[in-house]
């Protein structure tokens, strides 16, 4: 089991009130699934991606990231754990406008204390893979929407992660460039890799073969 | 890793350009001005660091206590020295010198002469013991043992004897004065590093022993003193200060004067270490002509330079600060792919470290402009050249270590507490930073900028204050010339005066001593006597003849003017006239003082004025009839001015004529007033600089702030500028807040310069009003230096077009 999270609960207080943002969450994803979450503005999908990300933190309940109890551990365990396991997708791609395409790529494995020849290898692999080799010197600003998100996905399959966390990853994109990575994303997940991502679109979720709906941060039984 | 580091921090600082510019030329000023002054300072603590056991090496001092005052010398009198020689204990070397002043020396090889030589010493060989030259011919242990010797320093060798061996110099003969045959014993090396001791002609004490022109050398009297005849003494190598201390003190009770100490006059001798030699106002360190530095003077220095350097830094950590948000969403993106928080502050201090070596690069070309402002306060063979020894760059490299900590430390733990969450959803990070801290470090930058401001202007007024006050007599159109000291007689200069007193443009005429106000100083204590009790009074003497009080426009209150110059009678200054108890002018005529047993009778009183810079108050003063000292005071009619050059023309032919060796010199009164306050001139010149300076770098600093406000705030004004918001409206509301800084700025800065200024003041018995339109029109002027630099970017950004400023968000 990939992911197992139990009765989590998020809240914030406001006036003297709790407003849950997550609500008695039970969740368990295997490796190799592809799930995707849907719901309304504000009933916290990309809270529950961010918790699954570690980025964000929960007030209650159990969270086993492959078989590591998360909500035990140290923040220096836990930023190991999610750089070593999950590569994260965002709707605003999120590319350092100061470096190039290449150097975007070789970022986290830099993080990752790989060696030089080994980074070049790599990046070198993940350009040809997404054809973006004549452009591995631009800058961010110089490439299209579609063409950032490719980046953008590229940067976050580098480091071979288990888990890719996408976050509306086509939102700022026009519905061809959408398409595009959708397919690249079904292509991932035939190759093993398991994906959550956040979605509005009901024809992006049903690339997936789980579909997950919140509603005030509650799972809706379906 | 450390490769991307150091291209993002190129490609942001590149990307920010303007920005990356205030910052780097603001850290640069105020660290060009911290390089100069440092190095200053460094110079003059410097100073004879290198002699052997200089912890054992003092000069022998005389401090005086008297009713008045305390008095410092560094001269001694002369059979300490022979004491000293004889009897003391605890002492390795005794080593007098004399500084002496002859006229010409003569090479008899070629009879070749020289004028004035310079740094001529009388000395004898213990002077090489506790010096150690190196030496180039001859030998330190047979220098200077036997009469008519000298040794030559290697440059005065060179000039002497152009182009001889130090060997071929040995044996040739110098002589002095056309008397004094001496023969060269010996060439040393001048010292290499800094040092105060730039003899280059030793002469052997031994060659005046007999010698009656300069008796002073072998001078048997206790009590004179001279301040050329110095004393150096080495201890012995268990450096025993307190026991010699101990002898000079019995030798300053033994030979102390009965008569003077029993009227509250003392004397000690007291042991001044080699190392405070350089520093020491009290005593200066050879003669006074020579550059002197004033710790006071390195003081003030430090603090400026301190604070310049300060608010340079101030500037770098605002301005990075402001700067660091921007760099959010990168921070956010390295977070969400495994970067620690402390890689992140490395990677910042990096930055910062690559901005505050390029301030220090550029700071460099800064600080060899800033040498040349600072001219008047740079003593001759300081260079920027100092700055290559280990310890400034030990001390350069620690600066910038230390000013990247306190500017890239505390931004890059701000941002590596982000949470990337946040950053990445676009949430404002900024919520949390209200940039509290920047808004105090502005404050304080103005507070600065303020107090320089405030005292430029009160140094000004002060000296502009000193200059224009009536001293109590006239100073304009007023000229004297000194007499020649040597081959004058009274009659030659009486019939130079008569010769001048033809020159049309003349008017008056008188031959005295000084003029009323002046630097030098001749006194005498008398007493007076009345109702049975004895009043013991120091006066200042002033000598003249009969036009010199009319000459001045000294008004005669009362009585006469002495009858001649044979006869000793006074006319006294109102403040003396009160000082033994006189509030009447008529009535302290024909009391009488009493000097050396004689009675001088007081025959007239003559009103107050300025004896010397209005530092001092108005001492008691008696005039005496008398040229002896003899210099021609002539006043120009005064509304002629065109003509002086042709009036000076003449006198200075006339002058030929009667003294065709001697150089002329003219000196105009009211000059002569305003150079009392040089160093009060010097004082404002600094202030000048540094103000401006200050004013530079803190408005630098504004405009960094305002920058980065408006960026914030872009959204705000184009939502402001849709619903209706007028240009000037928005200029209100965005310069408001920073105009709130300098007001409050200036709130502070007022109590603090004033106070600041109270202090400086105190130095002057006469002194300016401190205005309070002088902190209004200080505060204005910063206000509105500051408003311009607000508006012009509040403008730019009010300006721009609002669905653009929404878009981009």
């Amino acid at each position: 089991m990939l992911i197992q999270l139990s009765n989590i609960f998020k809240w914030v207080q406001q006036g003297g009130r709790r407003v849950f943002l997550l609500k008695d969450i039970n969740l368990e994803v295997e490796e190799g699934a592809f799930i995707s979450i849907m719901g309304p503005s504000g009933s916290g999908k990309s809270t529950l991606l961010n918790v699954i990300g570690m980025l964000d933190v929960f007030d209650e309940g159990k969270y086993n990231f492959m078989d590591e109890p998360v909500h035990q551990l140290k923040e220096k365990h836990r930023s190991a754990l999610y750089k070593e396991s999950i590569g994260f997708v965002f709707q605003a791609y999120h590319l350092i406008d100061e470096l190039t395409v290449y150097e975007n790529l070789e970022m986290p494995l830099l993080y990752k204390k790989f060696v030089g020849s080994e980074r070049k290898a790599l990046v070198a692999d993940m350009l040809d893979r997404f054809n973006m080799v004549g452009k591995k010197d631009l800058f961010p600003s110089q490439l299209s929407g579609g063409q950032q998100q490719l980046v953008g996905v590229a940067r976050a399959l580098i480091g071979k992660p288990k888990l890719i966390l996408a976050d509306e990853p086509t939102g700022n994109l026009n519905s061809k460039q959408g398409e595009e990575i959708m397919a690249l994303f079904k292509q991932l997940n035939k190759e093993g890799v398991t994906i959550i991502q956040v979605t509005h679109s009901e024809k992006n979720a049903a690339y997936g073969n789980k579909v997950i709906h919140l509603l005030d941060g509650r799972m809706e039984k379906k | 890793m450390y490769k991307t580091y150091l291209k993002i921090a190129f490609r942001s600082i590149w990307k920010s350009k303007t920005f990356s510019l205030i910052n780097v030329i603001g850290l640069s000023i105020g660290l060009s001005a911290a390089f100069v002054i440092g190095i200053m300072i460094y110079y003059d603590l410097t100073f004879d660091t290198f002699h052997a056991d200089k912890d054992r090496i003092y000069r022998v001092v005389v401090d005086t206590q008297t009713p008045e005052q305390e008095g410092h010398s560094k001269g001694v009198p002369v059979p300490l020295i022979e004491s000293l020689q004889a009897y003391s204990t605890g002492i390795d070397h005794v080593a007098p010198f004399f500084l002496f002043g002859f006229d010409k020396v003569t090479v008899e090889s070629g009879l070749k002469e020289f004028d004035w030589p310079e740094d001529v010493v009388i000395a004898d060989q213990e002077y090489f013991q506790i010096f150690k030259y190196q030496w180039l011919a001859g030998s330190s242990n047979t220098a200077l043992e036997n009469p008519y010797e000298v040794i030559l320093s290697k440059s005065r060798a060179e000039k002497y004897f152009p182009g001889k061996l130090p060997e071929e110099v040995i044996g040739n003969t110098l002589i002095y004065e056309d008397s004094l045959v001496v023969k060269v014993t010996g060439i040393v090396a001048e010292f290499e590093e800094r040092s105060d001791f730039t003899f280059k002609e030793f002469l052997s004490r031994e060659s005046f022993r007999n010698s009656e022109k300069y008796g002073y050398i072998y001078d048997t009297s206790w009590g004179s003193i001279n301040s050329s005849t110095q004393l150096f003494i080495k201890t012995d190598k268990f450096n025993s200060k307190v026991a010699v201390q101990a002898q000079l003190d019995a030798l300053a009770e033994v030979h102390k004067n009965e008569e003077m100490a029993a009227l509250g006059y003392f004397r000690s001798f007291n042991l001044q270490p080699l190392k405070s030699l350089h520093l020491n106002d009290n005593y200066g360190v050879f003669d006074n002509s020579s550059y002197r530095a004033s710790a006071d003077v390195l003081f003030g220095l430090g603090f400026i330079a301190l604070f310049l350097l300060l608010l340079g830094c101030i500037n770098f950590i605002n301005l990075n600060t402001a700067q660091s948000t921007k760099r959010a969403k990168e921070i956010g993106i390295r977070k969400t792919l495994g970067s620690s928080k402390k890689q992140l502050v490395i990677q910042y201090l990096g930055e910062t470290f690559i901005l505050t070596l390029a301030a220090a690069i550029l700071s460099l070309f800064f600080a060899s402009l800033l040498l040349r402002v600072f001219a008047d306060f740079i003593p001759p063979g300081l260079s920027l050249d100092l700055l290559k020894s280990p310890m400034v760059i030990l001390a350069l490299v620690l600066l910038l270590i230390l000013i990247t900590f306190l500017a890239g430390f505390y931004p890059g733990l701000v941002l590596s507490q982000f949470k990337p969450v946040a950053v990445l959803k676009n949430q404002s990070v900024l919520d949390g930073d209200k940039g509290r801290l920047r808004k105090y470090l502005t404050v304080f930058q103005f507070v600065i900028a303020q107090v320089f401001i405030i005292a430029t202007l009160l140094v000004g007024k002060q000296i502009n204050y000193l200059v224009n006050k009536d001293m109590g007599f006239k100073t304009e159109s007023i000229a004297y010339i000194r007499a020649p000291s040597v081959n004058t007689s009274l009659e030659k200069y009486e019939a130079f005066k008569e010769v001048i007193k033809a020159v049309p443009e003349v008017k008056k005429l008188s031959i005295a001593g000084d003029p009323p106000a002046s630097e030098s100083y001749s006194g005498r204590g008398v007493s007076y006597f009345s109702e049975g009790k004895e009043t013991h009074v120091q006066l200042q003497l002033l000598y003249g003849d009969e036009n010199y009080l009319d000459l001045y426009g000294i008004a005669l209150l009362t009585g006469r003017l002495p009858l001649n110059d044979s006869i000793s009678e006074y006319v006294i200054n109102e403040t003396l006239m009160r000082q033994i108890g006189f509030q009447n002018p008529e009535e302290v005529i024909g009391q009488q003082f009493k000097v050396n047993n004689k009675n001088i009778p007081i025959v007239g009183v003559m009103e107050d004025f300025n004896q010397s810079s209005l530092r001092e108050k108005i001492d008691p003063m008696a005039f005496i009839q008398d040229t002896q000292n003899s210099t021609l005071h002539f006043s120009f009619q005064a509304n002629d001015t065109e003509n002086w050059p042709l009036a000076i023309d003449k006198i200075q032919t006339q002058w030929k004529e009667f003294f065709p060796e001697e150089t002329f010199n003219i000196n105009f009164v009211d000059e002569d007033v305003r150079k009392f306050y040089s160093q009060e001139q010097r004082t404002a010149t600094l202030l000048k600089w540094a103000t401006g300076l200050a004013i530079l770098i803190s408005c630098l600093g504004l405009l960094g702030l305002v920058i980065h406000t408006t960026e914030r705030r872009t959204k705000e004004i184009g939502i402001r500028k849709v619903l209706g918001a007028s240009i000037l409206q928005l200029n209100l509301l965005l310069g408001k807040e920073f105009m709130l800084l300098v007001g409050f700025a200036f709130v502070v800065a007022v109590p603090v310069s004033w106070w600041g200024m109270n202090i400086w003041l105190q130095d002057f018995a006469y002194k300016t009003a401190l205005s309070w339109w002088v902190f209004l029109l200080s505060g204005v002027s910063l206000m509105i230096i500051a408003l311009a630099v607000i508006s012009i970017r509040i403008f730019a950004t009010a300006n721009t077009n609002p669905v653009k400023s929404l878009r981009t968000e």
